[in-house]
């Protein structure tokens, strides 16, 4: 009944192996640069603050598919040469994921008590030392299992790379559907290990939400 | 050690500070009383740099807070707070909490910074509590977590922002027993609190702040047994019973 799958496996494993990559540097940049995001809007530095909600507000109200569009065909004309698809996708991941880890956290750093950084303050601990140290794992912690859907969200995204021809998943069981004319069969195998894959995520999640320690 | 000279804050048109003067010498423990919002924890938040302020002077042994060329976080780790409410970060252990500063700070070595926390855990009673999380400690416990989290850095000056008044009147005993032995032992203190028992065995003087402004002070013995002004006999009245 998976004959098709079974014949074109390696193939579309290799589809797979892409649209995991892609996730995996999606976000390794966008968590990071969303810790970034996160700390520039609650700034009270006006240089600072503004730029930052500028680029938050143009991206989140982008969709995606247009962001991944655009920044492929843009970015040729800005460097002067044609980019691959896959770098081209990963930066615009990373540029569309950091706004929405970024919120994520805003929100976590602004549930951190004032207080808590004050007691920092008063033992002498840096701006930079009282973010890293206390603020930042505290907000990450709290967040973490908004952080955990949002990486899964992000994972499910990745097949909209497709637009720009990125041999992902979905793009390369496209492919094998057109030559084998096995759509039920093809597309419910993709839907098959997105589900797994998704739902031993979130399980994972859970755990993770009743292993934190309790009272904050 | 700390003097406070003409010292006034505003928040936008509001005057929290009237014309502040104070002088704490070396060893000495002092008391601040006074209603709330009389302007007690914006006192001490100046006194550390936490809270900027427009008119006069806080100068901590011979440094002057306000001075833009003063080192604020250099001169924060002569300056210990505890605060009402504790204020542990909930993600360390005891331990953890208390060896963040001198590791970061002080550049200090985790095992020497670990020594010295488990010496200042004996010293405010609760060495078996090392390795537990705030969330775990009672409010007692988490508040002697956190005096020893701020003796670690080896301050000169304790400050602290009602330190009991969050805490379930049987674990009020337990901080204030470590506060009494470290005023004992000659530490320089700052204390705004109520509890009047704490005032009488050890404050070399006691101040009563209303709206701002320092209205009434003296010696333990003299604030208590005669109040001048009718302001701070209502207050006493009130809160002794």
């Amino acid at each position: 009944m998976f004959d098709a799958v079974i014949r074109n496996l390696p193939f579309l494993m290799g589809g797979f192996w892409v649209t995991v990559k892609l996730t995996a540097f999606a976000l390794l940049g966008g968590i990071p640069l969303g810790i970034l995001v996160g700390l520039g809007r609650i700034s009270k530095k006006r240089w600072v603050y503004y730029p930052v909600t500028f680029y938050v507000n143009l991206i989140r109200n982008i969709p995606l598919i247009l962001v991944i569009f655009w920044f492929y065909f843009v970015m040729p004309i800005l460097v002067g040469r044609p980019m691959d698809p896959f770098p081209s996708a990963v930066i615009s991941f990373i540029i569309f994921e950091a706004t929405y880890f970024g919120e994520i956290l805003r929100a976590g750093y602004q549930s951190v008590s004032k207080g808590q950084i004050e007691a920092g303050y008063s033992t002498g601990l840096s701006y930079i030392q009282t973010t890293r140290h206390i603020l930042i794992p505290i907000a990450f912690r709290r967040m973490l299992p908004s952080m955990i859907t949002q990486s899964i969200v992000t994972y499910q995204d990745t097949s909209l790379a497709f637009v720009i021809g990125l041999p992902e998943f979905v793009r390369r069981t496209a492919i094998v559907d057109n030559l084998e004319v096995r759509s039920i069969q093809l597309f419910g195998f993709v839907a098959i290990m997105f589900l797994i894959t998704c739902y031993i995520s979130s399980v994972v999640s859970r755990r993770f939400e009743v292993k934190r320690e309790g009272g904050y | 050690m700390i003097e406070i000279r003409n010292l006034s804050k505003w928040y936008g048109n509001f005057q929290v500070l009237h014309n502040i003067n104070e002088e704490i010498k070396q060893g000495q423990t002092v008391v601040v009383c006074g209603p709330s919002g009389s302007g007690k924890s914006t006192l001490l938040r100046c006194i550390n740099g936490l809270e900027p302020f427009q008119e006069g002077e806080v100068t901590v042994d011979g440094v002057s807070v306000s001075d833009p060329g003063t080192n604020l976080y250099k001169l924060r780790t002569e300056i210990g707070m505890v605060f009402q409410r504790f204020e542990l970060y909930p993600h360390m252990t005891a331990l953890q909490n208390i060896i963040l500063a001198p590791m970061k700070v002080r550049n200090k070595s985790k095992k020497e910074a670990e020594a010295k926390a488990m010496e200042l855990l004996h010293r405010v009673g609760i060495p078996e509590k090392a390795h537990a999380y705030p969330a775990n400690l009672s409010g007692g416990q988490q508040q002697r977590v956190a005096i020893a989290r701020s003796l670690a850095m080896g301050p000169k000056i304790m400050m602290f922002d009602e330190p009991t008044s969050a805490l379930d009147p049987e674990m009020i005993k337990e901080v204030l027993d470590v506060m009494i032995d470290l005023s004992k032992g000659g530490m320089t203190m700052i204390v705004v609190t109520h509890e009047m028992g704490f005032a009488r065995e050890v404050a070399d003087e006691v101040i009563f702040m209303d709206e701002g402004r320092i209205i009434e002070r003296g010696t333990d013995i003299s604030f208590f047994k005669n109040p001048k002004n009718p302001r701070t006999k209502e207050f006493l009245d009130k809160i002794l019973l």
